[in-house]
């Protein structure tokens, strides 16, 4: 045991219940099944630590359980002698198979055949089929309780322990084959199988015992095969593990592992590792090395005896049934020790060797260095840190209370060598603070020890008190992690510079920057800046494994199943799920680099869309935000209700169809128009009323009042009309209180209009005879008096009188308000929304004139009010209202209607909204916007060249259809969407496609070379440039094509323009001799430039033909050597290259040049198309973004010589030719 | 009975007109030969034709200010030559008195409601109009004057209640027509197939429909048949401006040199839309790109 570390058990679960006897790991979920004595079956996920479900129908203690591999089923054995199969799906039993006798010990599925074996008191081992749920096979032998029963994961056998202190060995070959299909038994078979196997004692062939192993000398609990080795374990009552090797014709006893010192429940080997692990009634978990047979490690608890042990099958993970519950383990850190430097990454894989990735061209180099001998061969080194100067790196292990080592790193990498010369020393952490300086913390004396590259101690300093880890802080610093604190400390001030509280930090993860760091702890990330001020900080309920900061700054984190994201001010969210832990190195756009537990890198794809939005959004990049918006997909009810929350509902707006929440962000972002749309959709009162007080708080009173009107809010609408001065609607309304008998309603609305006659009629009506008089007298309607006087039967004489006041009218609006809405400022449009409208990116809402319908006329029409109209008509009879009134009325709405038309927006205004293309603008005559565009796509300024192409799109865009005499045309849109009538997806025709412009102007300009009209070359191929620049094309490949064809173009004007600088130069001449000197020198480089654009062969041919005759003709035969190599070598004429090749003799005989020009046949250059001079590579340079022509930098900001519209090297986003 | 109806008298001079035959109506019919009531319906179609056919000045000499006073049709023709003459806003607001006044006659209604049509005053123009008993007439203006506005759907609403009360006819066929061609998509080939009937028709064959055959085309796309349904407008009415207009946009559609075409235009109609339009466009580019202040020297 002395050997054994004592690490403390790396626990990721644990349970408190009734003994447990049986564990199951399900095969792909964070699953386990614990059956106990208490007879319940638990199933747990141990990665949350909840219990999913508990089954209890056995009776009795139940012993065996096993995950089905595939299946949502598992099976279990009790002590009620039953064996049952259960769906966890439904969480039913499914059946029972009964048959054994006595207690059922184990029950395990079989890895591909549909079969249980289950072992039992009643001393047999037994196989079902669960299929057909029947018994197939009874194995008989032992001689006492048989305790566990095991198939091989991948032969045809069967291992079994009992009390009779024996292991069997059981071929089970021939039930695989009586089982089987029968036709895949041949005649042949059977006799081979008949003769060749012996039967057992009862003619039983089916199973038979191959190999007993005796060697425990008390009874043997449990046994089990090595996954892929021949091997056997078993542990028994005599306190010992057995390792058991077999051949195919014998097996043998390997050696003993001694150690337990009470009975040995089970025992297995490691699946990935060369390790046994069993555990005891001793309360240990015992961990041994296979091949020395000696002890690595041991767990003890204080009072829980261990019943059984399992292994998951995959990943790294164990679980132990104890007396008082379970426990799921870990045997060993799986974090893989990472350090990154630029774009390297160097990390120590589960061999314990050292490895590099290269994240750029994403390969893993080999092994560079072993550190099997750092630590103990069993504890996987901790931290690893990079430096770059020396190559160096420092490792830390855990392993005897922790030590570093400093290696340095071989030169190449060429295998798994030991390191040589290595520096070591023990501590709990060690890091690169600069090029010649580690620090080494250690725990044990609360010290940190600066030292110098030959490990000698330079500086020692105390930290803050309950320090329990240090990492980098940042150049010159250190942080130091105590359990509820961090501090930043200064190496060589010695100094504190900051503390911050925060509680159980276990990684640190610092910004590509270096401006901000996070700080991991178990369920919270912390972030903070660079003099550890917190920035943000959040809390996840799941663990939260790693972390990486994208370029942006953005932090990306793993947690056991999801990587995430959290932005600087703490908002964060799912970036994608994940199928098994990652420990996330780097994040490089749409790749996140990570290391696998198995110390794999691997790189994952993300869609950053989400929160590169955010961020976005956060910083205010609203071109971004557009951008993103209109490439991507990004929808969704977690995008909308974030910007809701964050205060941006109008931009929220733009990404929701559905109309209920469309209404709820208009309403929000005050946009009525939007609102009106979505109401008119919806039509449910509670809608209009909430637009209806909006509306009134924003003044709209026309929204107001077709709320009022749907609402069939009379009363409002009353009022309404009264505010706003709209005498005739008042009418209207009095006229429709008159419809609906409304009396209270007659006599407000008769009040509004300061309607006498109306009022008394009403009174009178509701026989109020006293206060029609009253009225009547007030207003001094004598006559009416009199009438009513007569009505009732009364004198004046009888009527005694209140004192009257002067009757009161009700004021009048004093502006006629109702005409239109109040003017409101243009809506607040965000810079973001106008953005959008510029590039005409997302659907634009159309909204219709408000109060169209006057809802009104329906009102009256409205079948219901007919009936009570005309129960009014009867009721009233005597009162002359008339239908008349009603006729009058309706004539009233068509006029009002047809009142209410106003100009809608035409289909050249969606165009813009619909497209990002100048070409669009172009065409919708938005000229304005359309420049916007193109400046900012390839950084257009000087638009005079374009007005042709311009008005050539606007005017090409409109027909003029003929309809009635004496009118003007129909203007009509011409469309290239034929066939689309959404007009969220019409689009203009622009004239012009790139098929058109390649064979006219392009092909022109290149006749005009072959022509050597040079002057109209250029023209043509400018008039090409500005074609393509304002136009549209169908499809991504036409963009390239478009593209290519702007460069070709782009080149012969710039190679054009050469040669005709030089012929201003010299004029038609060939012969310089009359000229001066930098004349000829300057002319003689012309010419040779000449030929470095990039034409058609054929032009080239004209280039060097022309500049090889100049040359010769000038004494340059050097130059002329070189063109007339150039010349045979690429010419395409035949008659050129004769010429050429007797330039070539002629030259050869002296190849020098009589003056000395700027010209290498052999250098690479561009010529800058102002100064035509060569620009050399890795010269510094400006390009035109448009025509991709290069400048010389002192060009920068002036407008290209060849397309003449835009400026060189401004900073632009690139020519959009397609919507 | 309603003359205008299948049976009337003056269904084929209207139709006539109604199809862009001008000189027929002009030369084809004898008012002599039509019942008294119907003198004045078929002397305004006749002028209406001068009219379209541009010449103006013989309409208004020949309406004398009597005639105009004793017959609002009459009134209406003369203003309504007089503005198409000369726009101006006298013309404007005398259109306006005799709408108000004489609101219920359809020739005032047609020929006011042009010119307040043209004046801007769509508004008014289409409640002058509203006011029409089931004419035809009023009904292919009013679509006219909605689509004018980009108000597709109003004149749809419009043209589909016609549909309702006039079935099949002819204006119903063609003011559903513009509609189409306005909307796009299938409604194009739709309105094609009406144009087309009446511009190949031999009996019923115009410059206008030729036009709008053309113009219907050249939104599908088929440039070389609408250059041909174009050029037989051009050899029909050699000076028809609306189709030298659309001979500009079908040449500078193909890419083929505009000036001759565009100097044709300029003279028989100085002021056309088009022109107007393109010089309006032509300085709005002017002040567009005063925006930008290239430079030219490093």
């Amino acid at each position: 045991m002395s050997t054994s570390s004592s690490s403390p058990m790396l626990t990721k679960f644990e349970s408190k219940s009734s003994r447990a006897k049986g564990i199951a790991f399900h095969p792909k979920r964070p699953w386990i099944l614990v059956s106990l004595h208490s007879s319940t079956i638990q199933l747990w996920d141990y990665r949350m630590g909840t219990l999913i479900d508990r089954f209890e129908e056995h009776d009795g203690p139940v012993r065996g359980i096993d995950f089905h591999k595939t299946q949502p089923l598992f099976v279990s054995g009790g002590d009620d002698y039953k064996i049952k199969v259960w769906s966890y799906q439904t969480r039913r039993c499914l059946f029972t198979l009964n048959g054994h006798l006595d207690y059922v010990r184990t029950v395990f599925f079989h890895h591909e055949l549909p079969w249980i074996i289950s072992a039992s008191d009643d001393q047999t081992i037994r196989i079902w089929n669960w299929q057909n749920r029947s018994l197939i096979c009874t194995m008989t032998g032992h001689n006492h309780y048989a305790m566990c029963a095991q198939f091989h994961p991948t032969e045809d056998l069967v291992v079994s322990a009992s009390l009779d202190q024996s292991v069997r060995v059981w071929d089970i070959s021939g039930l695989r084959k009586k089982h089987s299909a029968p036709t895949s038994m041949s005649f042949e078979d059977q006799m081979a199988r008949a003769n060749q196997q012996q039967a057992d004692m009862f003619g039983n062939t089916d199973a038979v015992v191959k190999f007993v192993l005796e060697g425990h000398d008390r009874g043997v609990n449990w046994v089990a095969f090595h996954p892929k080795l021949p091997l056997i374990v078993s542990g028994g009552d005599d306190r010992l593990v057995k390792l058991w090797r077999m051949s195919e014709t014998k097996a043998w006893e390997v050696d003993t592992c001694r150690g337990h010192f009470q009975n040995v429940s089970a025992c297995l080997f490691h699946p990935h590792q060369d390790l046994i692990l069993s555990v005891g009634e001793d309360k240990t978990i015992r961990v041994w090395d296979l091949n020395k047979r000696t002890p690595v490690q041991s767990f003890k608890r204080e009072n829980d005896r261990f019943w059984v042990i399992a292994a998951h099958p995959e990943i790294n993970l164990f679980a132990a049934g104890h007396d008082n519950g379970v426990m799921v383990f870990k045997l060993e850190r799986e974090r893989p020790a990472s350090a990154i430097h630029q774009n390297q990454l160097f990390f120590i894989n589960k061999e314990k060797h050292v490895r590099s990735y290269d994240f750029q061209k994403n390969i893993e180099s080999p092994s560079m260095l072993s550190l099997k001998k750092v630590g103990s061969a069993w504890v996987p080194p901790r931290t690893i840190s990079y430096n770059p100067a020396e190559r160096a790196i420092l490792v830390t292990s855990p392993a005897d209370g922790g030590i570093y080592e400093y290696i340095n790193l071989p030169k190449d990498a060429s295998g798994a060598v030991e390191p040589s010369n290595t520096l070591r020393g023990s501590g709990t952490a060690a890091v690169f603070v600069a090029r010649n300086r580690f620090a080494v913390f250690n725990q044990g004396n609360q010290q940190i020890d600066i030292k110098d590259l030959s490990n000698s101690t330079t500086k020692t300093i105390k930290p803050p008190h309950g320090t329990t880890d240090m990492v980098f802080g940042g150049p010159g610093c250190l942080l130091l992690i105590a359990p509820t604190m961090v501090y930043l400390y200064d190496i060589q001030q010695k100094k504190q510079l900051a503390e911050l509280s925060v509680a159980g930090v276990k990684y640190v993860v610092w910004s590509g920057d270096g401006l901000h760091a996070a700080l991991l702890s178990k369920h919270n990330v912390t972030i903070v800046n660079k003099s550890l001020e917190q920035i943000s900080t959040l809390h996840e309920t799941i663990r939260i494994k790693s972390a990486a900061w994208d370029d942006a700054g953005v932090l990306l984190y793993s947690t056991l199943n999801h990587i995430k994201y959290t932005l600087m001010n703490g908002d964060s969210g799912i970036v994608r799920t994940l199928d098994q832990t990652v420990y996330l190195v780097r994040v490089k756009g749409r790749s996140v680099y990570c290391l696998d537990r198995a110390a794999k890198p691997k790189v994952l794809t993300i869609d950053p869309t989400e929160y590169r939005f955010k961020l976005a959004l956060v910083k205010r990049h609203y071109d971004e935000m557009l951008n993103i918006i209109k490439t991507s997909s990004l929808v969704g009810q977690s995008i909308i209700s974030y910007l809701q929350k964050k205060g941006y509902p109008e931009i929220a707006l733009q990404f929701v169809q559905d109309p209920q929440t469309r209404f709820e962000l208009a309403i929000e972002c005050g946009n009525l128009d939007v609102a009106v749309e979505m109401a008119k959709e919806l039509d449910r009162p509670k809608l209009w009323q909430r637009l209806g007080s909006e509306a009134l708080a924003h003044g709209n009173h026309q929204i107001v009042e077709m709320t009022y009107q749907k609402l069939r809010n009379f009363d409002k609408l009353s009022f309404l009309y009264l505010a706003t001065g709209d005498q005739e609607k008042l009418q209207r309304m009095a006229k429709i209180a008159e419809h609906r008998g409304d009396m209270t309603s007659r006599f407000q609305n008769a009040l509004y209009l300061n309607d006498v006659q109306g009022r008394i009629e009403m009174l009178k009506e509701v026989d109020q005879y006293p206060m029609a008089y009253l009225t009547a007298k007030a207003h001094g309607l004598e006559e009416e008096c009199e009438a009513i006087l007569e009505a009732s039967g009364l004198t004046e004489e009888d009527v005694t009188l209140p004192s009257l006041g002067r009757p009161a009218a009700p004021p009048k609006a004093l502006v006629p308000t109702y005409k239109t809405n109040w003017p409101t400022r243009a809506t607040g449009m965000s810079s973001f929304e106008k953005a959008l409208m510029a590039e005409g990116g997302d659907e634009a809402v159309a909204p219709d004139a408000n109060g169209e319908e006057d809802l009104l006329a329906e009102e009256e029409a409205g079948d219901g009010f007919v009936d009570e109209a005309e129960d009014d008509d009867d009721a009233a009879a005597g009162w002359d209202m008339g239908e008349d009134a009603v006729a009058e009325v309706e004539d009233d709405f068509v006029n009002v209607e047809s009142a209410e038309i106003g100009a809608g927006s035409s289909e050249a205004d969606l165009w813009t909204r619909n497209s990002p293309l100048a070409a669009d603008h172009a065409a919708a005559g938005s000229f304005d916007t359309a420049m916007n565009l193109l400046s900012r796509q390839v950084g257009a300024v000087n638009f005079k060249p374009l007005e042709d192409r311009f008005m050539e799109i606007y005017s090409g865009s409109r027909t003029f259809l003929p309809a009635n005499p004496g009118m003007p045309p129909l203007v009509n849109y011409v469309r290239r969407t034929v066939n689309e009538t959404d007009s969220r997806k019409i689009l203009p025709l622009i004239s012009r496609d790139v098929e058109s412009v390649q064979a006219n102007e392009f092909n022109n300009g290149k006749n005009a070379m072959k022509q050597n009209k040079l002057e109209d070359g250029v023209v043509s191929f400018q008039k090409a440039l500005h074609l393509l620049m304002v136009n549209a094309v169908p499809s991504q490949s036409q963009v390239n094509e478009a593209q290519a064809t702007v460069q070709q173009a782009a080149q012969y004007v710039l190679a054009m323009s050469i040669e005709l600088e030089r012929r201003k130069m010299v004029g038609g001449s060939a012969d310089l001799s009359s000229f001066p000197e930098d004349v000829k020198k300057r002319s003689l480089e012309l010419s040779a430039y000449f030929t470095i654009p990039g034409m058609d062969p054929q032009h080239q041919t004209l280039a060097l033909f022309s500049a090889m005759n100049f040359a010769n003709k000038n004494k340059q035969l050097g130059s002329a050597l070189g063109f007339a190599n150039s010349l045979i070598e690429r010419g395409t004429n035949a008659k050129f290259k004769e010429n050429a090749k007797k330039v070539k003799a002629i030259a050869e005989r002296s190849p020098t040049d009589a003056i000395d020009v700027e010209f290498d046949t052999f250098g690479e250059f561009d010529i800058c198309a102002a100064s035509y001079t060569p620009i050399y590579a890795g010269e510094a340079s400006v390009v035109c973004a448009f025509c991709k022509v290069k400048y010389h930098k002192r060009y920068n900001a002036t407008v290209c010589r060849v397309c003449n519209v835009c400026a060189i090297g401004a900073p632009c986003s690139g020519l959009r030719l397609t919507v | 009975m309603d003359p205008f109806s299948a049976e009337g008298e003056l269904v084929n001079i209207h139709t006539a007109f109604v199809q862009g035959q001008y000189t027929s109506v002009i030369n084809d019919f004898e008012t002599s030969s039509f019942s008294e009531s119907n003198k004045i319906p078929i002397q305004v179609l006749q002028y209406r034709a001068h009219c379209a056919l541009g010449s103006y000045d013989e309409v208004i000499s020949q309406i004398s200010d009597k005639d105009a006073k004793k017959s609002p049709d009459l009134a209406a023709v003369k203003l309504f030559a007089s503005y198409l003459k000369k726009p101006s806003d006298k013309a404007v607001s005398e259109a306006e008195l005799l709408a108000e006044s004489q609101g219920d006659n359809l020739s005032v209604q047609l020929l006011c409601g042009t010119i307040l049509a043209r004046a801007e005053k769509q508004e008014q123009a289409v409640q002058l109009l509203a006011k029409h008993q089931g004419s035809l007439d009023a009904v292919a203006l009013i679509v006219q004057i909605h689509l004018s506005q980009n108000r597709t759907d109003l004149a749809l609403k419009e043209a589909k209640s016609a549909r309702s009360f006039a079935q099949d006819a002819l204006l119903v066929n063609l003011a559903e027509s513009w509609i189409g061609v306005r909307q796009g998509g299938d409604n194009y080939q739709k309105s094609f197939y009406v144009f087309e009937e009446l511009a190949q028709g031999p009996s019923s064959a115009s410059a206008t429909s030729l036009v709008a055959q053309a113009v219907s085309e050249l939104h599908m796309g088929r440039t070389e048949e609408a250059e041909t349904a174009l050029n037989q407008a051009l050899t029909l009415e050699p000076e028809n401006s609306t189709a030298i207009a659309n001979k500009l946009v079908l040449d500078t559609i193909i890419g083929r040199p505009v000036e001759e075409t565009r100097a044709k235009l300029q003279s028989v109609a100085k002021e056309h839309e088009i022109l107007v339009d393109i010089a309006a466009k032509r300085e709005a580019f002017q002040t567009a790109m005063a925006k930008y202040s290239p430079k030219f020297e490093a």
